[in-house]
């Protein structure tokens, strides 16, 4: 099994294991937009990053862990 | 002291300041020569606003082109029940004035649009985008950016707060190196439809305004390469490393911004294809 730790800033770290997100329809990779579903957050509120980046959401998870920043506009 | 060149009433004023090593009589007057824009005067302007009259910051634009309304009082402290329906910057600059007068107030009734940005903008130490829709933040983000402006970022969501500040020095990371495009219009909630914690934009925009005394005062650690989060539920703050990304579309390697007359500040906030 592929761990992989989701640190939802704000939030405790979520560890996601992706064979179980991949929908069992091996050998293909699940996404980062996956990865965010994972989270129970989607693609348009949130943002993915690797070592302070943003990685495509559409791109196969190889990091081991990830941050994810919410999208919010209030002011 | 002299260099200070204040009043009895000014040394009397700024006394807490001026005694402290980090501060003193330069530092001060590092404030009363700054100018710091903050867009937008509702919850987190309010206490951005209030905070820098208070210290000094001499020179202080507002820009916004609502009017006070009922519904923002629970938030935004620098407007009161008089106020309703006067514009917010009227109502702020006038609080400014009380809290103190050797300010000088630039109050804009406007929307800050591609067309209006160079002229309100520019010039300013440091830039606070206390707004409330992407919008402002996409446009508040390329300008500065493309103009080396420091820009202090607040953000809110009913128990949940952001803050950082690009530098726009060349170095760190700006708002598109996180965010590269505003994601689709309806699909982020905003604050009048999920409700927000009065107290949540004052403790926000209280660390925004630390960050524009601190820059003008040229000491301590901005949170440039860092993000803040602020769960109020938890009481527990957090930062995240952010770094500079080189496929950024406007602080990149190969930018496709090079002018906010490049971006359509609607929708998606992204150049319209040709």
């Amino acid at each position: 099994m592929t761990t992989v730790t989701v640190s939802v800033a704000g939030e405790d770290d979520r560890e996601v294991e992706l064979e179980e997100i991949a929908g069992g329809a091996p050998p293909e990779t699940p996404t980062y937009a996956d990865l965010l579903s994972a989270v129970e957050l989607s693609p348009h509120e949130a943002t993915v990053l690797v070592e302070g980046r943003p990685v495509p959401e559409d791109r196969p998870v190889e990091a081991e862990r990830v941050t994810v920043l919410r999208l919010i506009k209030g002011g | 002291m002299t260099d200070l060149a204040l009043d009895a009433t000014g040394l009397e004023r700024y006394a807490r300041h001026v005694i402290m090593d980090e501060v003193g009589p330069e530092g001060q007057k590092r404030l009363l020569d700054g100018h710091v824009v903050v867009v937008g005067a509702g919850g987190l302007g309010s206490p951005v606003v209030q905070y820098l009259a208070a210290a000094g910051v001499g020179r202080i634009g507002i820009i916004d082109d609502d009017r006070v309304e009922r519904s923002n009082l629970q938030r935004q402290v620098i407007h009161g029940e008089g106020d309703l329906g006067r514009p917010k910057v009227e109502s702020a600059a006038e609080r400014v004035a009380d809290l103190n007068p050797d300010i000088r107030v630039d109050a804009h009734e406007t929307r800050l649009t591609a067309e209006t940005a160079p002229d309100l903008l520019a010039g300013a130490d440091v830039v606070v985008d206390a707004s409330d829709n992407f919008a402002t933040r996409y446009l508040c983000n390329d300008f500065c950016a493309l103009e080396g402006i420091p820009l202090s970022h607040g953000a809110i969501y009913r128990f949940e707060g952001q803050a950082t500040t690009f530098e726009n020095d060349g170095e760190g990371p700006c708002y598109r190196c996180l965010f590269p495009d505003a994601p689709e219009p309806g699909t982020v909630p905003n604050c009048a439809t999920t409700g927000v914690l009065g107290v949540l934009p004052g403790t926000v925009g209280t660390i925004q305004a630390t960050e524009a005394v601190k820059y003008l005062l040229g000491v301590g650690d901005l949170l440039d390469g860092r993000l803040l989060t602020y769960d109020a539920m938890g009481l527990s703050f957090e930062t995240v490393e952010i770094a500079r990304n080189p496929a950024c579309p406007v602080c990149g390697e190969d930018p496709e911004i090079e002018s906010i007359r490049d971006v359509s500040y609607e929708g998606r906030c992204t150049v319209p294809a040709d």
